[in-house]
């Protein structure tokens, strides 16, 4: 009777993470696209979005889109660096090797942010009027609808970047056959430079539009991160619409177990949800381009 | 004039060899696993006498208790090589290996008041047996995805660990686990201590160095080198793979009852995704494929925290650096790196007097 009852509210707050978890692996999948690299940095530059708009913001006192704006530019900034300073030098290196880089770059972020920021979590001022609309007996904040709203904008740039364009076609051949793409005078380090850019745009963008609806500290980064990897690997490892999928299927499991378990396990919770999406579909909901007989 | 340049060159040589053979002493052989057959060699005792006569000689008990914590990760980076530098596979769970041995010993020795000694074993056998459940599901993955799930595997376990207060005391987690003992001997100083964690490494590698040369050694390095090969010779992949990750996975929980009877403490702090990261750090700057680096990467890993925890809060921004930066420059290990590096640069200085002999 009473889990009848909190069901609905549970599914609406379920739908806005799931958007946040789909934004972040939407990150994952663009470099994923364009190199086959997993950047375990992805979940900093969410945090660093959030962060830096909010230094923005409330000690050098510019508007709030300006904020924002200068936020996204300097994340892209620093996705650029990570590519130039880290990911670059070791383009021949092996898989351990990349995955320990991306891991120490992802601990340089989030400690220099605690040095910069501080350590104490952080929230933004929400997006337009502060009350929660009612839609029958559930309440949902009009950030939640932001969030929404920012997930399929992202997802239909990306599918037009990726389908529509002759950038997102060469960024794709680039990681679907290296060879080919060297043959036909692709760039690959630009296209695997260029995806490290978007991917930064992208989670400082979720960074922006989720600070408002929880607080955002320096830690933070890597849990976010890691969700939105599983949201991508649940519905699809290499799909964008795979990302968004798996994000809102994560969500929805997430604040739905808080009905049937102690809310201290939902952590653990994705991280199950991973160990068996892998054990039984490793392709993920949609099926995955990536996943073949090489690589499993 | 034939006599002079015979001479010379004999005088030449033995300077180089001797150059080699000190640093063959100190450096870890990238090579090992080609040499046929096992004896004890030369530098196994320069390594056995350097290890026991240490910290006789260096008694600071500050480098001690450094000392002790590299010898513990040391055991963790031996675990991990046979997984990681000999198998090819790669695990980011062995923190909670570790965190399952020293939670194991610590319920056990206060809680039911079981002896360290026998403690000491059940870790292992906790350890293998978690091991072995996780392994059949998770090893059929590869890459990048099995990094993954082994890290899901650690961070499920932090989630338990700190929702079950009743059995590991939650968040603040056990205290006043008693000093490892032994008929009655108990180590409570650093020093006793220190032999008894360096005495558990050694008969470790004893064990790793007699199984990478048996049969299922064999099939490691196979299963590393293709596993479509390996299987295509006979070899039982999946059981081999299984293999290498429980035994690992035993000594993660050897080392973790060794930490907690130690420091007398477990909290889930200390066993979180960090040190995985750091076990295989040390085993990367170790050097794939040999069993001392890795070891001797845990003592430097162990060291270079220590110095840096004196810079407070900008000591993780540099950790960072570091070990991005180790990452470039030495990416197959920083033995095997300078091992080549070293005798290239003796070849070449030896090369360049030639030439000038030649030249004059």
């Amino acid at each position: 009777m009473d889990i009848i009852q909190i069901l609905p509210q549970l599914l609406s707050t379920g739908i806005t993470f799931g958007a946040i978890y789909a934004l972040v692996g939407l990150g994952f999948v663009t470099i994923a696209r364009a190199s086959q690299i997993i950047n375990f940095a992805q979940g900093e530059f969410v945090m660093l979005g959030g962060m830096i708009t909010f230094f923005l913001l409330n000690k050098i006192h510019l508007p709030y889109p300006l904020a924002a704006l200068f936020a996204i530019l300097i994340v892209v900034i620093i996705g650029f660096l990570l590519h130039l300073l880290v990911i670059y030098p070791l383009r021949k290196a092996s898989l351990p090797i990349l995955l320990m880089a991306t891991l120490g770059a992802s601990l340089f972020l989030s400690s220099a942010s605690a040095l910069l920021f501080g350590t104490l979590p952080k929230a933004l001022p929400p997006f337009s009027a502060r009350a929660p609309f009612e839609i029958g007996n559930i309440s949902v904040s009009p950030q939640s609808l932001w969030v929404l709203v920012a997930a399929f904008l992202t997802l239909f740039s990306l599918y037009l970047l990726s389908h529509r364009t002759l950038l997102g076609k060469a960024m794709e051949a680039s990681s679907t056959d290296p060879l080919g793409a060297d043959l036909t005078g692709i760039s690959r380090n630009l296209m695997i430079f260029l995806a490290f850019g978007v991917s930064a745009g992208i989670g400082s963008v979720a960074g922006i539009f989720i600070t408002p609806i929880f607080y955002v500290s320096y830690h933070s980064g890597i849990l976010i991160g890691l969700k939105g990897f599983i949201a991508a690997v649940l519905g699809g490892w290499g799909k964008h619409n795979g990302a968004i999928l798996g994000g809102f299927a994560l969500g929805v499991l997430e604040s739905l177990s808080v009905a049937f378990i102690p809310s201290g396990y939902k952590d653990a919770i994705a991280f199950i949800v991973l160990l068996l999406i892998l054990y039984i579909r490793p392709k993920g909901i949609l099926g995955s381009p990536f996943i073949d007989s090489r690589r499993w | 004039m034939v006599d002079q340049v015979h001479k010379e060159f004999r005088r030449r040589d033995l300077l180089y060899s001797g150059a080699l053979w000190l640093l063959s002493l100190i450096i870890p052989d990238p090579q090992l696993h080609y040499r046929r057959e096992y004896r004890f060699r030369k530098r196994d005792l320069f390594y056995l006498l350097t290890i026991l006569l240490l910290p006789l000689i260096w008694s600071d008990p500050h480098f001690h208790h450094i000392m002790v914590l590299g010898g513990i990760h040391g055991i963790l980076a031996l675990g991990l090589t046979l997984f990681l530098g000999y198998a090819g596979q790669i695990s980011l769970g062995q923190a909670a290996f570790f965190g399952i041995g020293a939670y194991t010993t610590a319920v056990l020795t206060t809680r039911y008041g079981l002896p360290s000694f026998l403690a000491f074993w059940a870790s292992a056998l906790t350890a293998f047996l978690f091991a072995y459940l996780i392994g059949r599901p998770i090893l059929k993955l590869k890459g990048y995805f099995l990094a993954l799930a082994t890290l899901g595997f650690g961070e499920i376990f932090l989630v338990m660990v700190r929702e079950s207060p009743r059995l590991t005391g939650g968040v603040i987690g056990i205290f006043d686990i008693p000093f490892f003992s032994f008929a009655g001997f108990i180590f409570d100083t650093y020093l006793k201590q220190y032999y008894l964690i360096w005495g558990v490494l050694m008969g470790l590698v004893l064990f790793s160095k007699n199984l990478i040369r048996s049969k299922m050694g064999r099939a490691f390095l196979a299963v590393a080198a293709s596993e479509d090969g390996a299987s295509a010779v006979g070899i039982d992949v999946s059981r081999i793979k299984l293999g290498v990750f429980v035994i690992g996975a035993a000594f993660a929980g050897l080392a973790g009852s060794l930490f907690a009877s130690v420091m007398s403490t477990a909290n889930p702090e200390t066993f979180s995704l960090n040190l995985s990261v750091l076990i295989v750090m040390m085993v990367i700057l170790g050097g794939m494929g040999n069993l001392y680096g890795p070891i001797a990467g845990a003592i430097f890993l162990t060291y270079l925290i220590d110095e840096l925890s004196r810079y407070q809060e900008y000591s993780l921004p540099i950790y960072g650096v570091i070990l991005i930066l180790l990452l470039i420059f030495f990416p197959d290990g920083i033995g095997t790196r300078l091992r080549i590096r070293l005798i290239y640069l003796i070849s070449y200085w030896g090369r360049k007097r030639r030439r000038e002999k030649v030249e004059l």
